[in-house]
């Protein structure tokens, strides 16, 4: 058994102790805005916070997300009441498929809790660990933006 | 336990190089300890006669100790080189230097800063300078059911220290082809009084080049900045010390041409963190 506290509920899970998080969050508890695309810690498409912290859930094992909270793309904002971050990215068209988009907003919103003025460099660093197909890097850059101004009005 | 399981088992820290290698069956052992929980060892302290670094922190904890000590600063800089910022968050110290991988950003580094790597086993801890602590490719010195413990970089009051890493890459996503350490350490008079320079990618092991460290001790930085031939002859020290493969990512004659540069740079880079 394994116990996990994903997007503030508790799951107590029958699963193997050496899957992946991001295997275990996307098939036993159907959270497939985690979306797996290198397997190997490159893409940052699995992100997910882990207290906080934004990690890549493909290189890490359910059990090593036991008494953490985990955090999911479903975990923030619902349809009715997007997250500042959500909004930003849709108002600045930050993303062309959307594959990559949960990880970079997940990667965004903990970057911004602890940078909330950063500059586009900044940002751009950031965002280093994650990578877009698309290549809608210029405009994901402005969404993290716009999404600091937002927080920023909001605080 | 782990004595007792033998080699089926495999302590587990951050898991992401674990994870990679499993999946392509590089390893397939019986039992994993987890060792994530132990956070006592995950701690940076500075202290009057070191800097210990528990095994246990993250790469993404030693980027933000960044402020806490110049050698720190170098630390974390070398961090920014290493997989992305979220496995960053994952990945620990220790775990990376007991992959044992040649071509590892942090180990020569902490070679060059004359650093020991603490050991703990059922029967107590011991010391290896951290040029021991590597044997092979992807092998190290623990035995049995040992644990690297934390990582001590040396402190002398009254030096004033510096180090740089410097690596040879395609991409930033890439390991290194050739990489080189340098840490000086100098007096008030600025003559260096300690001096570390250790090659990586070269070797089964990172290499140092006691040789260049010698002809450097009792030198000025400033001497080290002006004197072109003096830098030649380190340079030439450093590449013969060198022992490097020809493979799919270089050549072994430009490995070494590399290593010349790679020393030169990081010297450099010490001079003026010393000197500024």
């Amino acid at each position: 058994m394994v116990d996990l506290h994903v997007n503030g509920r508790n799951a107590a899970l029958d699963v193997k102790p050496h899957r992946t998080l991001a295997d275990v969050l996307r098939t036993e508890l159907g959270l497939i805005g985690v979306r797996v695309s290198c397997s190997e810690g490159e893409c940052g498409s699995c992100t997910v916070l882990v207290d906080g912290s934004p990690c890549t859930s493909c290189l890490m094992l359910v059990n090593q997300g036991e008494g953490k909270s985990i955090v999911t793309i479903e975990g923030i904002g619902t349809p009715e009441n997007l997250d500042p971050v959500q909004e930003a990215f849709i108002e600045e068209q930050g993303f062309q498929c959307a594959f990559c988009t949960p990880g970079f907003i997940l990667t965004a919103k903990a970057f911004l809790a602890e940078n909330p003025n950063p500059t586009h460099e900044e940002v751009s660093m950031a965002m280093s660990g994650n990578i877009c197909r698309c290549g809608a890097y210029p405009y994901i850059v402005r969404s993290v933006m716009r999404a600091a101004e937002k927080l920023r009005e909001s605080a | 336990m782990k004595a007792d399981l033998g080699a089926t088992a495999m302590y587990w820290a951050g898991g992401t190089d674990m994870v990679l290698q499993w999946m392509r069956s590089e390893h397939s052992p019986e039992h994993c300890i987890d060792i994530t929980c132990l956070d006592g060892m995950r701690g940076i302290e500075v202290e009057a006669g070191s800097i210990r670094i528990g095994a246990m922190a993250t790469l993404d904890d030693l980027d933000r100790s960044a402020g806490r000590h110049r050698l720190l600063g170098t630390l974390s800089g070398i961090t920014r080189l290493m997989c992305t910022p979220q496995t960053r968050t994952i990945a620990t110290v220790g775990g990376n230097l007991c992959n044992a991988s040649p071509a590892a950003d942090l180990s020569p580094a902490f070679v060059a800063m004359d650093a020991e790597a603490v050991l703990a086993g059922s029967g107590g801890r011991r010391t290896l300078r951290m040029e021991e602590f590597f044997v092979g490719v992807n092998r190290t010195a623990l035995v049995g059911g040992e644990l690297l413990e934390e990582i001590r970089i040396p402190l002398e009051g009254g030096l004033n220290i510096a180090a740089s890493y410097r690596r040879i890459d395609r991409t930033v996503v890439d390991i290194a082809l050739v990489n080189a350490s340098s840490c000086l350490a100098t007096d008030s008079g600025g003559v260096i009084r300690r001096c570390g320079i250790a090659l990586g990618a070269v070797a089964p092991v990172i290499l140092r080049v006691p040789d260049a460290e010698d002809l450097l001790l009792g030198t000025a930085t400033q001497t080290l900045a002006g004197d072109r031939h003096l830098l030649q002859r380190i340079e030439e020290m450093s590449a013969a010390a060198a022992k490097p493969i020809s493979d799919v990512r270089a050549s072994a004659d430009y490995r070494r041409d590399m290593v010349r540069f790679m020393v030169r740079r990081s010297l450099q880079d010490c001079a003026r963190q010393l000197e500024g």
